[in-house]
């Protein structure tokens, strides 16, 4: 039976790949360019599994993957108990409010009624409890830059890298509420069953992932 | 049985008579060893957790079972003046483990020694883990890992540093997921920061031989934490021999899951392809006096859902169980 790493798709995945080349983790070329989301990696009976991050941890907490990369954002906003094994250090985003160019914080505290979209509503929630404030959260999937200048929401809590994609919309970031990072995941019943054979791997996981 | 949540089940005729057949060699392995059975109500009153599946009866707002060791301390609390020792139960708790639409009902043995303030714990808690160690071998399951912990080991020196529940908290669930990053960001601008990260570490070293102890040993609170300390190796030292050769026995003081409810050592139960642990216990000195005696107890829950489940999807774990 192989060993199998879930490994994010998306921009942390186009990220990560790179990194994995030339090592005894490096994925198979040939797969990556086909439509299969298992693939082969230099050493036999390791694959990986390429997912949706928001769905990697849930893999992972199964023990279907011994082992998983995924955002530190969406792992604080996962309900699965995960090993947390090490921060990557790559992938790095500011979990932030924005807004449309011009707006406060003050502004949006006023509002007698703030509505606030985002992929990430645990982190929002814990926010607003934190400030003692309430809104009304709208869950959203993707293209949240869209909601303030669309009329959805009064601002969005959501990830800003460079702040191009919030320039071209017309929006600003205004607080930063935390940073996230690429972290590698493990379950808790995996890593006690197979911390001795994986440590290789994890090892290799850290090495070529948290390369510059 | 390998649905998830959310869950109430209903067992067809081979998982039933598995539950039937495991509870009733579980319960005897208890009673032969001087537990005896209380069964607390399904239905539990204020005060009621937030887990808790509630419900109007009328005008009372009641809840199903969530937990047998509160409501079998709440029982014993109220109706016995002098503690009984050994207690065993078995039966289903209903709980909402994550999210609130995700009520589960789930089926468990367990048992709780309860002693008077004056008697020494140590003995009550290697009798229990000999309880534990022997259950898997009683259900048939081979291989497993038993893992040791002590939930005084992180508690005394955040006490002692006087952090507060807030920054607690963050330090036990970055400790949880073994994450030293995370119990640095939890610390960082406290006096004591580099102390309790250090100790941190030392908690965190991988379980191999003697080096969590050497790591312990290096610890800024190995004084402070001396007895637990010592109490750990003589538990280790107790529970080792008993063990069946298919189960491991890892020390982990970084085990911290339950920090705020467990005083002293913790054992819990992992198998190989098991998603959660198969059993989980340890010392909880503080409950009964919180209801108003000033009993010590310790204890462990053998959750047979999930040993239901495994048996499920893997019987291969499983040997023949003598009937």
């Amino acid at each position: 039976m192989s060993l199998l790493i879930a490994l994010p798709k998306g921009r942390l995945g186009d990220d990560l790949v790179p990194r994995l080349r030339g090592t005894d983790l490096a994925l198979d070329e040939g797969a990556l360019k086909s439509r299969v989301l298992r693939i082969p990696t230099a050493t036999a009976g390791v694959e990986v599994l390429l997912l949706k991050g928001a769905d990697l941890p849930r893999y992972v907490a199964a023990g279907i993957a011994s082992f998983g990369v995924v955002g530190s954002d969406l792992l604080d906003e996962s309900a699965e108990d995960l090993l947390e094994l090490a921060d990557l250090r790559f992938g790095a985003c500011r979990l932030s409010l924005c807004a449309v160019a011009g707006t406060t914080v003050e502004a949006l505290r006023r509002r007698p009624h703030l509505r606030l979209a985002t992929k990430f509503p645990k982190a929002t929630a814990a926010w607003l409890a934190k400030e003692g404030l309430t809104a009304e959260l709208v869950p959203l999937a993707s293209s949240a830059e869209l909601a303030p200048i669309l009329g959805l929401a009064d601002a969005i809590v959501d990830l800003v890298q460079t702040g191009g994609t919030l320039k071209a919309h017309g929006l600003e970031e205004i607080l930063v509420l935390g940073t996230t990072s690429a972290r590698l995941v493990a379950s808790h019943a995996a890593w006690l069953a197979e911390a001795k054979a994986a440590r290789p791997i994890v090892r290799t996981l850290i090495e070529a992932l948290r390369q510059a | 049985m390998p649905t998830h949540m959310p869950h109430f089940p209903d067992l067809l005729f081979e998982p039933a008579a598995r539950l039937r057949a495991w509870e009733g060699i579980l319960m005897r392995l208890l009673a032969e060893a001087g537990y005896r059975e209380l069964h607390p109500s399904l239905v539990m009153r204020e005060p009621m957790e937030a887990e808790a599946v509630r419900f109007f009866d009328g005008a009372d707002l009641v809840a199903l079972r969530w937990d047998f060791t509160l409501a079998l301390a709440r029982l014993l609390a109220s109706r016995f003046d002098a503690a009984p020792s050994r207690i065993s139960y078995a039966g289903a708790v209903f709980r909402r483990p994550h999210q609130p639409w995700e009520p589960v009902e789930r089926f468990e043995v367990g048992c709780e020694r309860i002693q008077g303030p004056d008697e020494d714990g140590a003995d009550a808690d290697v009798e229990l883990a000999r309880l534990m160690v022997a259950m898997p071998t009683a259900l048939g399951l081979q291989g497993g890992i038993l893992q040791l912990g002590h939930a005084a080991l992180l508690r005394r020196p955040m006490e002692a540093e006087g952090l507060d529940p807030e920054r607690a908290g963050r330090v036990v669930r970055g400790l949880h997921r073994r994450a030293a990053h995370r119990v640095a960001a939890a610390l960082d601008g406290h006096p004591a920061a580099a102390r309790l990260l250090a100790h941190a570490e030392a908690l965190l070293v991988e379980p191999d031989g003697s080096g969590k102890f050497e790591a312990l040993a290096a610890s800024p609170y190995a004084g402070l934490l001396e007895d637990e300390l010592a109490h750990l190796r003589r538990a280790q030292a107790a529970i080792a021999p008993l063990l069946p050769p298919d189960l491991e026995l890892r020390v982990d003081p970084a085990d911290v899951q339950g920090i705020g409810f467990y005083t002293g050592p913790t054992l819990r139960l992992w198998a190989p392809g098991a998603q959660a642990e198969l059993a989980s216990g340890g010392r909880y000195d503080g409950l009964y006096p919180e209801l108003g005696r000033p009993w010590k107890a310790a204890g462990f829950c053998l959750r047979l859902s999930r040993l239901l489940d495994l048996a499920d999807t893997r019987p291969d774990l499983f040997g023949k169980v003598a009937p």
